[in-house]
């Protein structure tokens, strides 16, 4: 559909992103889409696995932390920033956006 | 024995690694075409010989040990090979995870069938054993009489198995053996269990590709949609935020050099979006008075594209620069817009078909609310309106062009809830007042100004009052300009001195003229008799285009922006220098800027709407902030207009006629 091919455009035309990735969450998890020379073939799908790795523990480790009444505390939004990069990472119920970003370029 | 599960581990390994070649090598079929079939039977086959290997090294007659883990049926005579066996399928059972490995074998064989498309021979025969294999293997377990349950640790392997026969030294001895055989096979299968387990997990966490059908049946549903919409919103306006939070300050390679700042207006960024605002102009504009960050802009209609809406309302957020927050669409232009001061969420909007239409930004693209298209309320274009009131009692007045202005109630539309006819009796040509701008003064809820197509100025009052009369009030008649006023704007009332009887005016003549209104505070309105004209108190000529708005500082009492036909911004300040502006910015090259509003919280940033559909924001910094004094310089400086300007308004009533006539 077009308006989802635009929003993603624009999302990759930043310039300071170097790619995204659109993950569905579950066991496994798939890639529904990606972009960018960051997330091509095998090394796409190891981030891919790596990051729905992260989110599940991270959900995981939060509900544990937090007891069992906070249950409804659901996971908004990741930002990990490393020395080089930013990724940041956006998960739905179902789906998972995940941004690779170079804070440096964006001035 | 315990080889077997070594076995099982490697072919594990090999499984894993099939399924990533094999997906490898279906994406190179993809592109390729040219499936190489005799290559995956070559792989196919070597699994096979594997397997006769294993079979081989087995005194067990059957094929395709796929699933050692489940032993043998070897009629050995019961011993520790055995023993292996079921303890092997005593972690299984317990585990569970066999029956998944044995799932996966045949998925995985199942996988490799698909593939290669071409053996079909050897996975079947692998399944029919399987089966095979479970079934006496459950008769061995009953040698034990013990352990019957399956379903426990090692450590009842190790406990020694009682015979309830009692039985001589030589059996005990030969148990105690067997005892240390199976805790060290134990061990040994404890180590190998967790290999195969953590096999496992890698294999189902290997991530699939989605086949093509999957992929579209996820991008039909809505629900992915929005998601994607909501999350790369976020994402973009967190790529905005430009500020690197791991700065190191201490590291100290930064270039000095902070320019002084204070007296210049600085541009912020500029609001455009391809698909929205291509040729269009933005009509209207608003800030929001909850969310600092937010604006909503109005455009009318794109000439080039007929299939779009005509009318298009975009929220913008300063956060997020490449794209409206939220788009609103309608049936025709849209002339004015203001968010609601009282919903967060409410945007109203006047149209040229004189329909007033209510967006809420919690629901979609098309208004919640119209007000009908009837002679009930507007049938001309609505240029101007205002919500006046309180937060439980609150009317939305409009006015347009044919001089009728309704009072609506925000719930309902569906018809004004008063309505006022404004009506210029002793006009020569026509008694219809065209307005085009529109102010209440602070704090009053019935009087209000407006300002006509044909350049004049004068107060209404909605209802009857002592000593006034619902309507127009003909008899202060405020000559203001030559031609049409495009602003109208009354001093915002705080402050030490209440200055809120002054207001500004602008219009196509190039000139902004500041005035007294009369009727408010000191000044009774002049009633009865010949009409007075009344004078401007200053008029400020510098401008060498139309001046198409003009807006008084929120905060600053001396200071008022005024914007013009060739796209130049100018900041006045009037305890500065009443002749020219203080500064002059050029906004945009060529394009004429339409309107102009200042931000509410503190007036720093103003937002600018130009006629090819860019909204400016500029930042005017420390030249927004008043001083203590500012308001008695200012009360200084408005004497000297006065007295300057001190002739009384005198009664014409021949002139008047006469300058009328000349319209």
């Amino acid at each position: 559909p077009p308006e989802l091919e635009q929003t993603l455009a624009m999302l990759s035309s930043h310039r300071s992103v170097l790619g995204y990735l659109v993950l569905s969450r579950g066991h496994p998890a798939s890639i529904i889409r990606q972009s960018g020379v960051v997330f091509e073939g095998e090394q796409g799908r190891r981030y891919a696995s790596a990051v729905a790795r992260i989110v599940e523990s991270a959900q995981s480790a939060l509900i544990e932390a937090s007891g069992e009444e906070n249950e409804g505390d659901d996971i908004r939004f990741m930002r990990v920033r490393t020395k080089r990069h930013e990724l940041m990472i956006s998960p739905d119920r179902r789906y998972l956006l995940a941004v690779l970003h170079d804070p440096a370029t964006g001035s | 024995m315990s080889e077997r599960r070594r076995d099982e581990i490697a072919l594990k390994r090999q499984k894993l690694a099939e399924l990533r070649k094999a997906r490898a090598e279906r994406l190179e079929r993809k592109q390729q075409q040219s499936p190489p079939p005799a290559q995956d039977s070559y792989k196919n086959r070597d699994i096979n010989a594997l397997l006769e290997g294993i079979l081989g090294s087995d005194a067990g007659g059957s094929s395709g040990i796929r699933t050692p883990d489940l032993g043998t049926p070897t009629s050995s005579a019961p011993g520790t090979p055995l023993r292996v066996p079921r303890s092997i399928s005593g972690i299984a059972l317990r585990r569970g995870s066999d029956a998944g490995s044995s799932t996966l074998a045949n998925t995985a064989s199942d996988a490799i069938v698909d593939r290669a498309a071409t053996p079909r021979f050897a996975p079947e025969l692998i399944d029919v054993e399987q089966e095979l294999f479970e079934l006496p293997q459950r008769e061995r377990v009953m040698y034990n009489k013990e352990i019957q349950t399956a379903t426990f640790d090692s450590s009842d392997e190790e406990s020694p198995p009682h015979d309830t026969g009692g039985v001589g030294t030589s059996t005990e001895d030969v148990r105690r053996e067997r005892e240390r055989e199976a805790a060290l096979e134990a061990a040994r299968e404890a180590e190998l269990e967790a290999e195969s387990v953590q096999l496992d997990r890698e294999i189902a966490q290997e991530i699939r590709d989605l086949t093509e059908e999957e992929r579209t049946s996820i991008f039909a549903a809505p629900e992915f949609l929005d998601f994607v919409e909501q999350s790369s919103k976020i994402v973009q306006r967190a790529l905005n935020d430009n500020y690197d939070y791991i700065r190191d300050y201490s590291v100290g390679t930064e270039t000095g050099g902070d320019d002084s700042e204070g007296k210049r207006v600085k541009r912020v960024c500029a609001f455009w979006d391809e698909r929205y605002c291509k040729n269009r102009s933005i009509t209207d504009l608003d800030w929001s008075p909850k969310y600092p960050e937010l604006s909503v802009a109005s455009y009318n209609k794109n000439p080039a594209a007929l299939n779009e809406p005509d009318g298009i309302v975009a929220v913008w957020n300063m956060h997020l620069l490449e794209r409206p927050e939220f788009v609103f669409h309608s049936q025709s232009d849209v002339l004015s817009v203001t968010f609601s001061p009282f919903h967060s969420n409410l945007v109203f909007g006047g149209t040229y078909s004189g329909q007033i239409l209510l967006w809420d930004t919690r629901s979609k693209h098309l208004p919640v609310l119209k007000t009908p298209l009837s002679a009930a309320g507007h049938t001309h274009p609505v240029y101007a309106m205002q919500m006046v009131g309180t937060q439980n009692a609150h009317n939305l007045i409009t006015s347009s062009t044919d001089g009728l202005v309704c009072s609506w109630l925000v719930d309902m539309l569906a018809q004004p809830q008063e309505t006022l006819e404004l009506v210029h009796a002793g006009h020569n040509k026509t008694g219809e007042v065209a307005i085009t701008a529109l102010d209440f003064p602070d704090n009053e809820t019935s009087t209000f100004w407006i300002g006509t197509e044909e350049g004049n100025l004068y107060q209404a009052n909605r209802h009857d009052r002592a000593g006034a009369k619902a309507g127009l009030n003909a008899h202060d008649v405020y000559r203001a300009h030559a031609g049409p006023v495009t602003g109208l704007h009354f001093h915002p009332a705080d402050g030490p001195v209440d200055f809120s009887d002054l207001f500004l005016s602008c219009s196509v003549d190039w000139t902004v003229k500041l005035w007294r209104a009369r009727g408010l505070t000191n000044t009774k309105p002049s009633t009865g008799g010949a009409p007075t004209a009344v004078p401007p108190l200053y008029s400020f000529d510098e401008a060498d285009d139309y001046v198409y708005d003009v807006k008084w500082h929120p905060t600053h009492p001396a200071v008022f922006g005024a914007v013009d036909g060739s796209g130049k911004f100018d900041l006045w300040n009037l305890n500065i220098d009443t002749e020219v502006p203080a500064v002059r910015t050029a906004v945009s090259e060529g394009h004429a800027l339409n309107k102009m509003r200042w931000d509410h919280k503190d007036g720093r940033r103003v937002a600018m709407g130009g006629s090819e559909g860019r909204l400016h924001v500029y930042d005017i910094g420390d030249m927004a902030i008043p001083r203590e004094t500012e308001w008695n310089d200012l009360q200084k400086t408005v004497a000297s207009f006065a007295g300057a300007s001190s002739q009384e308004p005198e009664p014409l009533t021949s002139s008047l006629r006469g300058s009328v006539n000349g319209r």
